[in-house]
């Protein structure tokens, strides 16, 4: 039912149409890809867009194009394994915070609290700064920040539903704590979790982006966009087109989760007929 | 009221100490020795040694958190390690910039995401309300550094109408700070307006539907009065929260901007800091701006009490 | 019918919703009158149409609802065709509303004083001060104690029957001449119920404002309505005095509503009886059972009520009713 109302909305379709081109972008990219985006060609430094340099060259002769579209690669890798990462621990500490509640719900909780209190992408920065920028520190500075978004939509669940009869019921049949929680408990937040899901991977590739942007995310020589970008940045004045194309993938990229988020949340709010 | 204030202040206690206790951790989550990553591999050992003992690094674990929590209550957010300058002096100097700059930003973003939402419900499911929700969408989907880079390619170097680098305290020159903090401020606050417009829009449609609305038109109040007065009042409650988180992104996004735009703020210093591995400047910098973000979100909680009347008397 | 000098006369009013489900005919022809100072009771089930007449006649029918056609005569103009400006005028001035549940209708950001001069001094070139005033006196004919304090209360802070009262305040501070009031009493405890009718009674009478009592309780409009309208399926079925209508109701529908009214005692002793129902439900106001809408549930159904809609008769002088029973 969820499925019919979801494809009805065109928008969302749209949206689920430009994630489906992401993956088959990152999947396929050294099909996709007309140069090896690491290949450095000094004599086509700072080339305008052409017929062999789609997008151009930037200052060492790297051709853009296929920068670009190996850049899916990394946004998805981390924007997928960092919301990963959070739903997993999320789910978790929240379950545990709202089933066993006492002095660990209100530890689990605070902490939640505290990391929450810091604005996201600053969190992300310190992490980073203090481990050293690399593909899994990102994953792991990213997950960090979302885990705790996820945690409260899970302890909030948790406790709503924890005095519910069929928990009851399955206590009373002996059931351990982890089955009741994953079997009874869990199904029932599914939908507010699958809609923070999309909300975090379009966040996180938007952060991926600026950390690498400030030298903090995938170090270069890796095509991320947003070291595209950084370089773009030194070379605006004399080749403009470096800073186009990657903004625009992003964009396109971030926008397809939004559009099939906003879609997902409509289908599944009970309260439209 | 004043209960209400206090009772707020106190609950927040608890995760104040936590936030001190993570920004603490962090320099202890380095891999390898901090003192000799700070100074540089081929740094002599008795320098090393001597920075250790400065930064407390010998003590055990709890006793160093104390001495450093005993400094900052006392204002000592740390020293410098390469300029040998007092962070909080440092801090001092350069966040009236970014306090500056993401104030605007959410001048600005008010300016028309209000706007925007109220109209985008009160025209709810015509042209209008299409044209406002695709242009949120989009609000949201791109990346703001881009947006700053390509207001600079467009403004600053095809039309030199304004400049790309530099900074006038607005509180000097009011029209020469404003140029160089137009773009900046424009391109930082954007985020905020996509959520904030989107924001006011469901909850100013969740009101409509409200008997109250119904019955201010019924007292014959113009439909101006019952939109911007009665409906948004109670409205913008919940829009006021969302406007505190957003706070929150855009401090982070203040780093971004500034790095961008080159301007001498807080943000800048702390991803220079960082480069240059100094680790009590991004220590000391990451503290305060955590507690700037809480300080705001109290108030925001407190302004809620005058919105929504009901909460004050829980 | 017409009853003499009526300050406001509403004729064969319709007002369609229109969804995706289809047209809902939810008020389909209705007619009636009130005169000045008169109490004129309003009656059926949820969903009969009573309250979307109320707001017909204020013109605050929400979409996707429309007034399609009728003519709602006050003060010598049809309120339909007036202008958007000309309308607000008498909104909350001539023809004033009150709403059943003063929680949600009471804006619970503002201080009720604030609401209350708000009203008077858009529509009365008065100053805020005065409006206060005058605010204030009209909560301590409201009963409600200490009104100089109270005044600055915000909705939450007052009990359910305090902020009705306050509604009604607010409402008849402007001295309209006519008065909508939808289910006044309906979210009130039942001790609490007399107190804010005797009030609403009480002031009404010293000023002369004419009532549209709005209810689904019988009671309420026994005790106070000098003429009462029963409505269903969005049409007046019948239309009379009071007494007429409680001692010889002569629509099926009237019978059956009054006969679901438990009297004390009926289910003990030795004439026991069980407590009435009426057969079948409320029809779908998307799909009304062609002919009159109330012959599947009534118990005298002939051809003529599945084929035809009935036509209007007179039983009795100012008695109406809307039947194939009656020639």
């Amino acid at each position: 039912m969820v499925w019919r109302r979801l494809l009805r909305n065109r928008i969302g379709v749209i949206g689920a149409l430009f994630i489906l081109a992401n993956f088959l972008v990152a999947i396929f990219a050294p099909w996709i890809a007309t140069h090896d985006p690491l290949k450095i060609d000094i004599q086509n430094q700072g080339a305008p867009p052409s017929s062999s340099f789609l997008f151009g060259a930037d200052e060492y002769g790297r051709d853009i194009f296929s920068r670009v579209i190996f850049g899916s690669r990394i946004s998805l890798y981390i924007s997928i394994f960092s919301v990963l990462f959070a739903l997993g621990g999320g789910v978790i500490f929240g379950a545990m915070a709202g089933y066993y509640r006492g002095w660990m719900e209100n530890l689990i909780m605070r902490f939640m609290d505290a990391i929450m209190s810091f604005p996201a992408i600053l969190l992300a920065i310190g992490i980073l700064a203090v481990l050293g920028p690399n593909l899994y520190n990102v994953v792991l500075a990213l997950g960090v920040v979302y885990l705790p978004r996820f945690a409260r939509i899970v302890h909030g669940s948790v406790l709503s539903l924890r005095e519910k009869e069929f928990v009851e019921a399955s206590v009373a049949m002996g059931n351990s704590d982890w089955i009741i929680i994953s079997r009874h408990i869990l199904p029932n937040c599914t939908a507010p979790l699958i809609v923070q899901t999309t909300a975090s991977l379009a966040y996180a590739i938007l952060a991926e982006s600026a950390l690498s942007f400030l030298g903090l995310g995938a170090p270069p020589p890796a095509p991320s966009w947003g070291n595209i970008l950084s370089d773009a940045r030194n070379f605006m004045m004399d080749n403009a087109w470096m800073t186009v194309f990657p903004g625009v993938a992003i964009t396109l990229a971030v926008l397809g989760f939004n559009l099939f988020g906003d879609a997902l949340r409509d289908a599944l709010d009970p309260r439209m007929k | 009221m004043l209960t209400y204030i206090v009772k707020r202040i106190f609950y927040l206690l608890p995760t104040l100490f936590l936030v001190a206790v993570i920004v603490f951790l962090l320099i202890h989550l380095i891999p390898g020795d901090p003192a000799l990553i700070m100074l540089g591999q081929e740094a002599k050992p008795e320098a090393v040694q001597a920075i250790r003992k400065e930064l407390g690094l010998d003590q055990p674990l709890p006793v160093q958190f104390a001495l450093w929590m005993g400094n900052v209550l006392r204002g000592n957010f740390g020293t410098s390690i390469h300029s040998k300058i007092p962070v909080i002096q440092s801090i001092r100097e350069r966040f009236p910039v970014t306090f500056v700059l993401t104030t605007l930003a959410v001048l600005f973003s008010l300016l028309i995401a209000l706007p925007s939402g109220i109209l985008a419900a009160v025209y709810q499911n015509t042209g209008k309300d299409y044209l406002i929700m695709l242009a949120t969408v989009l609000g949201v989907s791109i990346p703001g550094f881009w947006l700053g880079l390509m207001g600079l390619l467009i403004f600053s170097v095809h039309f030199g109408w304004l400049p790309s680098t530099g900074y006038v305290a607005i509180w000097e020159d009011f029209g020469e700070g404003m140029k160089y903090m137009l773009l900046p401020s424009v391109t930082l606050g954007l985020f905020m307006a996509a959520v904030v417009a989107r924001m006011t829009r469901s909850s100013m449609l969740e009101v409509f539907r409200l008997e109250y609305v119904t019955h201010a038109r019924a007292k014959g109040l113009s439909e101006w009065s019952v939109i911007n007065k009665h409906a948004l009042k109670n409205a913008f409650a919940p829009t006021l929260t969302t406007i505190g988180i957003q706070y929150g992104m855009l401090l982070g996004g203040a780093v971004v901007t500034e790095t961008v735009f080159s301007l001498p703020g807080l943000g800048k210093y702390l991803v220079v800091s960082i480069s240059m591995r100094d680790y009590p400047v991004v220590q000391g910098c990451i503290l305060f701006v955590a507690l700037v973000y809480v300080l705001i979100n109290l108030i925001v909680d407190l302004l809620y009490g005058y919105f929504d009347p009901r909460i004050q008397y829980q | 019918m017409i009853s003499p000098s009526p300050v406001l006369s509403i004729q064969n009013l319709k007002t369609f919703f229109y969804t995706r489900e289809g047209v809902a005919k939810a008020v389909n022809g209705v007619s009636f009158s009130i005169s000045k100072g008169e109490i004129l009771g309003v009656v059926g089930e949820s969903g009969c149409g009573k309250s979307m007449t109320a707001f017909s006649i204020l013109r605050l029918v929400p979409a996707p609802g429309k007034i399609v056609s009728g003519q709602v005569l006050f003060d010598q103009q049809d309120l339909l065709t007036l202008s958007w400006s000309r309308m607000r005028q008498i909104r909350g001035d001539r023809i004033s509303m009150i709403f059943q549940e003063p929680m949600i209708s009471l804006n619970p950001a503002f201080s009720i004083g604030y609401q209350l001069t708000e009203a008077l001094c858009v529509h009365r070139k008065i100053s805020r001060l005065e409006a206060r005033q005058r605010a204030i006196e009209m909560l301590g004919m409201v009963e409600i104690p200490n009104p100089e304090k109270r005044i600055n209360d915000y909705p939450h802070q007052l009990s359910g029957g305090m902020r009705q009262r306050a509604m009604i305040a607010e409402a008849l501070l402007l001295n309209p001449d006519v008065l909508l009031a939808d289910e006044p009493t309906t979210a009130l405890d039942v001790t609490i119920q007399a107190q804010v009718l005797d009030i609403l009674y009480r002031l009404t009478q010293e000023m002369r404002t004419a009532i549209l009592l709005i209810t689904h309780n019988l009671g309420i409009v026994a005790e106070s309505a000098a003429r009462v309208v029963v409505m269903y399926a969005g049409k007046v079925v019948e239309e009379g005095p009071v007494k007429d209508i409680f001692e010889a109701p002569a629509h099926p529908y009237t019978q059956g509503l009054l006969k679901s009214v438990p009297m004390p005692g009926q289910s003990r002793g030795r004439d026991r009886q069980d407590l009435y129902e009426m057969k079948g439900i409320v029809p779908s106001l998307f799909q009304l059972p062609p002919g009159c809408a109330f012959h599947p549930r009534c118990p005298y159904a002939k051809d003529s009520c599945f084929q035809e809609e009935p036509v209007g008769s007179t039983i009795s002088p100012g008695h109406s009713v809307l039947c194939w029973l009656y020639p």
